[in-house]
């Protein structure tokens, strides 16, 4: 999961708009090979931070390295792809032309670009539309034109900028499955979302914002160890044996709620429940269930940011 | 670089493939030409029917309604006078059956005073033909009667035509002053057309990334300088391109203009086909490319400060009336094209482009004062270039509200 080196590393960065700050001394840290989640209610600096990682904004105070250079992603174009919240495409322009057009930004050749386009375009089941223009083609075509765009040049680092809004269900299975190819293939994905199920199911590391600050970031699971609290439910089959003696020791559980054959446990901070389950086996008990019932990254995230917080404050669409 | 080429590449060849460029290219020389030859077409007003009512004793009638039919602007019938005729050719210009009427009396040789009574009496250019037609056969009447042999009538009326040639250290523009003229003008018309059409089309093409997002993934692969630069360059090939197109166009059609039909024209003295030297093309070119580099860098900042089509509209104004203020000033420039205001005009950078091509074409510039005029050009150039590329990029990111004037500022500072 580590390696030396963070693909992408922001050091207290900051950005102020007129009147507001955007970002607010950011840090984070993204390893090579990690689906990483940037969270946060609408307005939370998301976009700002992507931004000033692809180079599009200078942060006014703060530094951005990638790839282990100080410099930010322009300098890096051909090994980024990127994928803006707002989505749009030349409209007159023929499908194959854009995608050539767009890897070409990205420093590729023009005649492999063609040749990746074009089994791109097969792969999504667009070869037929490669000649036609892009207003011709459905939102949903449109949005799957705008993927390969994306990767097309084979980025080793994927920056996706919410990337599920606005999809319909076909093309959100499709992008997972994107998504979920490029980790495979050891490339690292950014991604922004205010949406929690989405990050729960997708991400490895991640990090929540508000108000352009970090309130935590870091593995999932380790998020959700030390945020989510942790809750045993333990039932058990006919023979309980020291099961209660376990219960008691609370260096393991913090709370216990004792039905007799049925049990809710809150794990002691810093427990570990694969403990807790070979003290039960070992004490004798049988148990017909042992569960770990996590909280929700969506409750953890209501619990950081705060009920109000969590929708949109200021509906800044550039933020 | 290789960025840049790709841009340019695809503002060049989305825009040639659009039926838009063909329409253009096509709709093109006919506009500019019906510009140009407009002017003669309405002065001519067409063929007109006249008839002549005769009053005189003598033979003066005849020679009209004969010297009438001889030019090509009119076909006069020529009709004894008597009761009642004159009711009857109101009645048949009421009818729109004659054009008008012109009564000849021996008043006309004697007092010099004829009357014509037409539906349109101020079609400048036949009334001028008339009064020419009444006034040589008057005359060439009187000679006759006071004795004159009617040969030697005849040769002394036979017209000279003056020549002119403008002298300085260069080779001559046109080669008569209404060619001069006719150049001068056409070069200003399509000068300002061009650089206004082209100009604006590189703002839509900057508002169009702009709406649709494109300018994101764009600004994150290559400078915004590039990507503008790019884009000025690549609509600019395309402007190259139109004129190929046109020249050949327009020549082709002012060849055919150049039959004699209207030979005998007053409008005709003031457009002639003008002769365009490599000279004359040069600055053309060199002045155009100029102008649309200073004006499009221009556009392309509006562009990036609006965010949709209307607002772009409005905030490209002020920019196009800079030029509107310099295409009106050209007719100050064709009255004189060495006054102080026209050597003024032509060394601003804001109307160079139009002014200095106006005035070479219509008279004789100083080398230097080209050269200088170039330079200053080619200096703001960059430094308009500088500073719509620093609005640009702040402006292409930007949603809401526009900026105003101390934003700008502000844009430009940051």
């Amino acid at each position: 999961m580590t390696s030396p080196t963070p693909l992408v590393v922001l050091d207290r960065v900051s950005k102020r708009f007129a009147g507001h700050t955007a970002v607010d001394e950011l840090s984070l840290s993204i390893p090579t090979g990690v689906v990483y989640g940037l969270l946060g209610p609408n307005g939370a600096g998301k976009t700002t931070t992507i931004r000033m990682i692809m180079d599009i904004l200078q942060p006014d105070a703060g530094a951005v390295r990638l790839f282990g250079q100080p410099s930010g992603g322009r300098a890096h174009t051909e090994r980024i792809g990127y994928l803006p919240e707002e989505r749009g495409l030349y409209r007159k322009m023929r499908v194959l032309d854009v995608l050539v057009f767009l890897a070409e930004m990205k420093g590729m050749e023009r005649r492999s670009a063609r040749d990746r386009a074009a089994q791109w375009l097969e792969r999504l089941g667009l070869a037929q539309w490669a000649q036609r223009r892009i207003d011709e083609l459905s939102k949903g075509m449109q949005q799957k034109v705008q993927f390969i765009s994306t990767v097309l040049h084979d980025p080793d680092l994927v920056v996706l900028d919410e990337p599920f809004s606005g999809l319909d269900p076909v093309n959100t299975q499709a992008m997972k499955d994107v998504v979920l190819d490029l980790r495979r293939r050891g490339k690292t994905i950014l991604f922004s979302t205010h949406i929690m199920e989405q990050a729960e199911k997708l991400c490895d590391q991640l990090c929540i914002i508000a108000r352009g600050r970090k309130l935590v970031d870091g593995a999932l699971g380790d998020i959700k160890r030390t945020h989510g609290g942790h809750h045993l439910v333990v039932g058990f089959d006919g023979h309980t044996g020291g099961a209660a003696h376990v219960f008691a020791d609370r260096a393991l559980v913090s709370k216990v709620d004792n039905y007799g054959q049925y049990a809710e446990l809150e794990l002691a901070a810093d427990a570990d429940a694969q403990r807790i389950l070979a003290a039960l086996v070992e004490s004798g008990a049988r148990l017909s269930r042992f569960e770990l019932q996590e909280a929700s990254l969506h409750k953890i995230f209501i619990d950081l940011v705060g009920p109000d917080a969590a929708h949109a404050e200021g509906g800044r669409s550039d933020a | 670089m290789r960025k840049v080429w790709a841009v340019v590449r695809r503002e060049f060849v989305e825009r040639v493939r659009r039926r838009w460029f063909w329409i253009m290219a096509l709709v093109g020389p006919l506009f500019f030409g019906a510009v140009f030859v407009l002017p003669t077409v309405l002065a001519r007003g067409g063929v007109r029917n006249i008839a002549v009512v005769d009053a005189t004793a003598g033979t003066l009638g005849g020679r009209i309604t004969d010297s009438l039919n001889a030019s090509h602007a009119f076909e006069a019938v020529r009709v004894p006078a008597g009761r009642g005729v004159i009711d009857s050719l109101t009645g048949q210009v009421e009818h729109q059956r004659i054009s008008g009427f012109l009564i000849l009396t021996d008043a006309a040789v004697d007092s010099g005073r004829a009357e014509y009574r037409g539906s349109n009496v101020s079609g400048f250019g036949a009334m001028r033909a008339l009064e020419r037609v009444v006034g040589e056969a008057v005359s060439a009447v009187r000679l006759e009667r006071a004795g004159v042999d009617p040969k030697v009538v005849a040769e002394a009326r036979r017209p000279i035509q003056l020549t002119t040639h403008p002298i300085g250290g260069r080779s001559v523009a046109g080669e008569t002053a209404a060619q001069s003229f006719s150049l001068a003008y056409f070069m200003g018309i399509i000068l300002y057309t061009a650089i206004l059409l082209y100009g604006i089309n590189v703002m839509s093409s900057v508002l169009e990334e702009k709406t649709t997002r494109i300018v994101e993934v764009l600004v994150s692969s290559l400078r915004p300088f590039e990507l503008m630069v790019g884009k000025v360059l690549g609509v600019g090939a395309v402007s190259i391109l139109q004129f190929l197109i046109w020249g050949v166009g327009a020549r082709l059609l002012l060849a055919r203009r150049a039959s004699p039909v209207a030979a005998s024209d007053a409008a005709d003295e003031i457009f002639q086909v003008p002769h365009v030297s490599g000279a004359t093309l040069a600055i053309f070119m060199a002045y155009f490319l100029g102008g649309f580099f200073l004006y499009s860098a221009m556009f392309a900042a509006v562009g990036a400060m609006s965010s949709t089509e209307q607002e772009a509209r409005q905030a490209q104004q002020p920019v196009a009336w800079l030029l509107v203020l310099s295409f009106i000033s050209m007719f100050a420039l064709l009255n004189d094209p060495n006054s102080t205001l026209a050597v003024t005009l032509s060394l601003v950078p804001l109307s160079s482009p139009i002014a200095m091509p106006v005035r070479w074409a219509a008279g004789n510039i100083p080398g230097y004062e080209i050269a200088l005029s170039l330079v200053i050009l080619v200096g703001s150039i960059i430094g308009v270039t500088w500073t719509a590329a620093r609005i640009y990029r702040v402006g292409i990111l930007m949603t809401g509200k526009r900026p105003n004037l101390r934003e700008l500022v502000r844009w430009v500072r940051a």
